[in-house]
């Protein structure tokens, strides 16, 4: 029997071991069904099935005979709620975004059917799209646009292009992500992984193929031959179909002689517990998790540290110790912990590799293309002009996806190995173990007021536990708040035989500000002050001074609960404050080219959701006074010139005044052949394309040029600099606590953001929402799980490892601050970072407020609270 | 692996009887099994579409037995099932998510496997799957069970049992040796080894129910760290027949719950303390102390002590609800 897909029919597959989702990607090319968790747990696969929404990665291909088949691509596009995601910006990295739409289409259609042109309000919404998750967190932008839909509001297409220029493309499913590009004839590659925490390799022996021979296989450890963790790729095997390759992984045979392992931090510190680095050379060369190069600092076992960073440290220390002595009221001392968070990028870590006369040509889910081209040029020994990156759209990173990792690798010598395309996808159970993560930490923070309430004294002990990896930075981070006070911070790293962490969105922050923040309103206690005011006298940064002075005026925080709150849900408001350093990427670069009579904006960069796409054709269109759809904006093709990484929220302001100088030179350029452009302002339409045809072939290269006042740093590795002043963020939240089911319900989030001007305002608040949503995840949900006693991760798929629904965060609002930053071409800085630093700590100051019991370990789980407030 | 489609419940039968052959229903759970590698690929036999195993019968006396093939979602929606069985509908909307109750199935959910994160990765053997321990029971157990029947600590998965053991429904077999076998004798709790008492081979085909009881006051409950689509900590099923139609005070009452032991567990201390409450007041002294009470029955395991206030406080809350009586 004949499957209907989108209206067509086709023959149902016979395959037992091919699913729904598999078939429509792979037989019939319909790749805008994505998939990511692969056990229905994130909607990413959704189809309608007579109608009916369907995760199809559970659905057997064989379920589909006789059934009409609808998947995004049927939609035609012009679905009222795929309008509605693109013009209210329901989206980011758009992975998982024709899930989502598939989904709503039932709804919308439905609920109209029911009830007429309504908006149906938040909870209904979440009702209908609880099967479906989005990492970047796009959710405030999803309600907004499926009630708008629902109410009627799309019925025919709106006048004003979408915020986000490739949102068309991604709300039909025609945004290609790189596991997308699967040529005919494509094998599958698969990593054969440790199973055991610590060993040194002898010998790996390939399964054997069906000819009597050996089954292709390529090694992934290198010249190291020791395996420290469970989980670390140390080959990868391919075959034409899934199927085959995953039985060919599992007939490797690893030969192996087992070391002693730690696989906690207490074992790890015990003495005489095994080392997970023996000698000073393999310490040397420990993987770290820190965004840039952190402080050399001491190893001594399996500790290492500490990195210190004092302003009269030996006076704090003392001032601290007399205290303690004392008895002192207004010395607080508390330790608090942090659960390791996973980035989760709903696409995984993806390569797809073809070799063709020499030249490699890779598809790579990579955050930094530029990076990428560098280290496959330099690692297979290759001309430049042989080596072809795309990435044209990244599912998500949030620093992840930065590192040339073994799905790249495994790709590019597979490929090589079998003569064929290969693709090297990871499973969730990978990218939930070996792909990175924010490394979990144990925070001691000592604060002491003296008898006016002004801080005498700050101390911070912050010990990491990034499994093989080392790089803490929490307590370095704590230094840069609240003034000049004395302090004294030091961060440590435990290594255990776990798996390594990769930096994370504001790397170090939110477990920092989830310590001191805590601590900062434990002090307001004491001191019997508002937390507000306790924050206004101590913090003398100018740009949360600013978000104070909002703050104190929101009826939020002004017309908050006060005095103990009782019966079972009680509500209760928090606030934190959060810095992030301004860096940017002094080598961005934008090319523009004239092509066909048409303006094209190249780079090397790439959209991993934060609207950079966007950004590039905006300023150019700006600068010159042309409209948006006069040109193309083609980023994420590695032969480009150098475009920023996504990274160390230094993208837009890299590459923005890259575009503006770009474009300034292509106004010079064009008056040398066409005297009618002006010298500034508007190009007339006509005169722009008339001065357009002059010049065919034309490129300019503009440059991001230095800030008034120049840079605080040179240019350091990996195109990093640090510039002057620091972004800053103050958020506020609105909890409910349900004391009998141990459950916190956020309700409502200020989020006040002081990072310069904006460029792209609806994008930037996106991200700031999703930033929110990512906090609420680590305050409340996220947490990766390991056998205490083989290292083994558990948390292995999106049930058990937890990221929030549309159900579970708050309705967010976005404050912009956009001052401070008048010396940085373009006027605005990053804000991916400090918009999520400070997030959990707010919320543990609202259950606080509420409740009245100070928690100090993230996640607040139901066993922690229910125990507590009752 | 290969997948027979059998169109009939005889050749299913048949096809069963054949060694290490597998029913696949709604696949749900089946297909991430054989993709996590929780089961080894093998031949099954795929119940879509066998004529009578989707169908609801109405009996003379106004119960139905509903086929095991009945999707998750048909349970929530479908009117008449709606109207006779409520609390079989709202327990049937909580669970999962619209996508999964789509395809998800009756008698693959009463059927599935545990969650347990042990068994469910491929780096340990358990009872489950070959092994002679329960590695949960020494590691990470913060979801296990806090009545401990031993020696498996992974709760039973099912919500849909929960409900229909507050029923008191049975289930009709094929090819075991008994046509029929109540819900309650469907599980056993000190068997390690799997979820349900079936013997291999043998069919679920329908669920049967009892004569709906009009008007009855009910609630099903979940605590979850999540507000949607997450496996419950504990989870709470109540089912109050009550004079008058559900007006007056409660002539029998039945409390189901999930999530705590290796069974659905029915709690009688409650359901006789229940017994006369009236819906709307406040909750009687006998009542506030079968809650207490409930902390006796439980055995925690290092880690799930906080189940033991979580179970009360779920089963308050039912209460609550399906009596309409002041949060207290």
């Amino acid at each position: 029997m004949d499957t209907t897909v989108n209206g067509a029919p086709t023959p149902t597959p016979d395959e037992p071991e091919v699913n729904a989702a598999e078939h429509l990607r792979g037989t019939l090319g319909l790749t805008g069904t994505k998939i990511a968790c692969g056990s229905g747990v994130c909607g990413a696969c959704t189809i309608l099935v007579d109608g009916s929404p369907t995760a199809s990665c559970l659905l057997p291909s064989a379920h589909l005979a006789g059934r009409s088949v609808t998947t995004v691509e049927g939609l035609g596009g012009d679905h009222p709620v795929q309008r509605a995601f693109a013009a209210h910006d329901g989206l980011q990295c758009g992975y998982c975004t024709p899930g989502f739409v598939v989904e709503a289409s039932v709804f919308v259609d439905a609920w109209r059917t029911e009830h007429g042109d309504t908006a149906p309000d938040r909870d209904t919404i979440a009702d209908a799209l609880a099967g479906h998750l989005c990492r970047c967190g796009a959710y405030e932008g999803i309600f907004s646009a499926v009630a708008a839909a629902c109410a009627g509001e799309f019925d025919t297409d709106p006048v004003e292009a979408p915020p986000r220029a490739d949102a068309p493309a991604k709300v039909t499913g025609r945004a290609r992500f790189t596991g997308d590009h699967a040529p005919p004839g494509t094998w599958t590659g698969v990593i054969v992984r440790s199973t055991v925490p610590h060993a040194r390799v002898l010998k790996v022996h390939p399964a054997p193929d069906d000819g009597g021979g050996r089954a292709p296989l390529v090694d992934l450890l290198g010249e190291d031959r020791t395996v420290r963790h469970v989980g670390r790729a140390i080959a990868a095997v391919a075959a034409p179909t899934r199927a085959e390759a995953r039985r060919l992984a599992a007939a490797v045979r690893v030969e192996l002689e087992p070391l002693p392992s730690v696989t906690t931090v207490d074992a790890a510190r015990e003495p005489g517990a095994p080392l997970v680095y023996p000698t000073k050379a393999e310490r040397a060369a420990a993987l770290g998790y820190g965004e840039a190069p952190g402080p050399r600092a001491p190893w001594k076992d399996n500790v290492r540290g500490p990195g210190v960073v004092s302003w009269r440290g030996p006076t704090a220390v003392s001032r601290l110790r007399a205290a303690r002595l004392r008895e002192d009221p207004l010395l607080v001392a508390e330790e608090y912990t942090t659960a390791t968070q996973v980035h989760t990028p709903l696409e995984p870590h993806v390569s797809v590799a073809s070799w063709e006369g020499g030249h490699l040509h890779l598809h790579v889910s990579t955050q930094a293309l530029s990076k990428m081209v560098d280290k496959v040029t330099e690692r297979w020994d290759l001309p430049r002009e042989r080596v072809h990156v795309v990435t044209e759209y990244v599912g998500g990173g949030f620093g992840a996806k930065g590192a040339l990792s073994p799905d790249t690798v495994a790709a590019v010598e597979l490929s090589r190995l079998v003569d064929a395309p290969v693709r090297v996808s990871l499973e969730r159970s990978e990218e939930l173990v070996d792909a990175g993560h924010r490394p979990g930490n144990r925070t001691r923070v000592a604060l002491l007021a003296g008898s006016e309430g002004d801080l005498r004294a700050l101390a911070v002990d912050s010990v990491g536990d990034g499994g093989v990896s080392v790089g803490s930075n929490v307590a370095t981070l704590a230094a840069l708040m609240y003034g000049r006070s004395p302090r004294r911070v030091r961060d440590f790293d435990v290594v255990t035989n776990r798996p390594p962490g990769e930096p994370m969105r504001g790397p170090g922050g939110p477990p920092m500000a989830w310590a001191l923040e805590q601590a900062v309103d434990t002090m307001a206690l004491r001191l019997g002050e508002d937390p507000l005011s306790l924050r206004r006298r101590w913090d003398g940064n100018p740009k949360r001074r600013a978000l104070y002075e909002r703050v104190a005026q929101l009826p939020l925080w002004r017309d908050r609960p006060r005095g103990e709150r009782t019966g079972r849900f009680r509500r209760g408001v928090g606030l934190a404050a959060a810095g992030w350093p301004y860096l940017l990427g002094p080598q961005a670069r934008v090319e523009l080219t004239v092509r066909g009579g048409e303006l094209v904006v190249r780079s090397s960069t790439q959209d991993i959701g934060t609207g950079i796409r966007t950004v590039l054709g905006d300023v150019v269109a700006e600068r010159l006074g042309i409209g948006a759809d006069g040109l193309t904006v083609e980023i994420g093709h590695g032969s480009s010139v150098h475009g920023t990484g996504s990274f160390g929220s230094r993208t837009t302001t890299s590459m923005g005044p890259a575009a503006a100088d770009a474009a300034d030179r292509l106004r010079d350029a064009l008056r040398e052949h066409s005297p009618d452009v002006p010298a500034s302002g508007p190009i007339p339409e006509h005169t722009f394309k008339e001065a357009l045809s002059r010049v065919e072939g034309l490129s300019v290269v503009g440059e991001r040029g230095l800030d008034r006042w120049g840079r605080l740093t040179p240019n350091m590795a990996g195109d990093l600099a640090v510039g002057r002043g620091m972004s800053g963020a103050v958020h506020v939240m609105e909890v409910e606590v349900d004391t009998l089911l141990g459950r916190v319900r956020p309700t409502r989030c200020w989020a006040g953001i002081a990072a310069g001007r904006l460029y792209n305002e609806r994008m930037a608040r996106n991200q700031c929402e999703g930033a929110v949503v990512q906090g609420v995840g680590y305050a409340l949900f996220e947490e990766r799980r390991d056998d205490p006693s083989t290292g083994v991760v558990l948390s292995n798929d999106l049930e058990e490892y937890r990221i929030p629904g549309m159900g579970d965060v708050p309705e967010t609002e976005v404050y912009f601050h956009q001052e401070g930053f008048e010396h940085v071409p373009g006027g605005g800085i990053g804000l991916g970072e400090v918009s999520v630093v400070g997030v959990a700590a707010a919320l543990g100051n609202a259950v606080f407020d509420a409740t009245g019991v100070r928690h100090r370990d993230l996640p607040l789980r139901p066993d922690r609270l229910i125990g507590a407030t009752r | 692996m290969t997948v027979t489609r059998p169109t009939s419940v005889a050749e299913v039968s048949a096809d069963l009887a054949r060694p290490g052959v597998r029913p696949r229903a709604g696949g749900t759970d089946l297909m991430a099994c054989l993709e996590t590698g929780v089961l080894t690929p093998g031949p099954l036999v795929d119940l879509l579409g066998v004529p009578g195993l989707d169908e609801v019968v109405w009996e003379a006396d106004g119960s139905a037995r509903v086929g095991a093939m009945t999707t998750v979602a048909t349970l929530g929606a479908d009117p008449t099932l709606v109207t006779a069985y409520p609390a079989l509908a709202a327990t049937a909307r909580a669970l999962a998510t619209p996508q999964i109750r789509g395809t998800a199935t009756l008698g693959g959910n009463l059927l599935q496997r545990n969650r347990c994160a042990y068994l469910r990765n491929p780096a340990f053997d358990c009872f489950q799957t070959g092994g002679d321990s329960c590695p949960a029971r020494e590691g990470d157990h913060l979801r296990g069970v806090v009545v401990d029947q031993g020696p498996c600590v992974a709760p039973h998965p099912s919500t849909l049992a929960v409900a229909l053991l507050a029923y008191e429904a049975s289930v009709r077999l094929e090819g075991g040796p008994v046509p029929e076998r109540a819900i309650v004798d469907l599980y056993e709790g000190t068997d390690p080894t799997r979820e349900h008492t079936l013997g291999p081979g043998t069919l679920l085909t329908a669920v049967s129910l009892p004569v709906p009881y009009p008007g009855e006051r009910f609630a099903h409950r979940r605590a979850a760290g999540r507000s949607r689509a997450e496996w419950p900590l504990v989870e709470v099923v109540v089912r109050l027949e009550c004079a008058d139609r559900g007006r007056g005070p409660v002539e029998r009452a039945a409390v189901a719950v999930g999530a705590v032991a290796r069974t659905p567990l029915r709690l009688p201390e409650v359901e006789s303390a229940l017994v006369d409450v009236a819906p709307g007041g406040n909750l009687p002294d006998r009542v506030e102390e079968a809650l207490t009470a409930l902390a006796d029955r439980c055995s925690p395991l290092p880690a799930t002590g906080y189940k033991v206030p979580l179970l009360q406080g779920t089963v308050r809350d039912a209460i609550e609800r399906a009596l309409e009586v002041p949060s207290r």
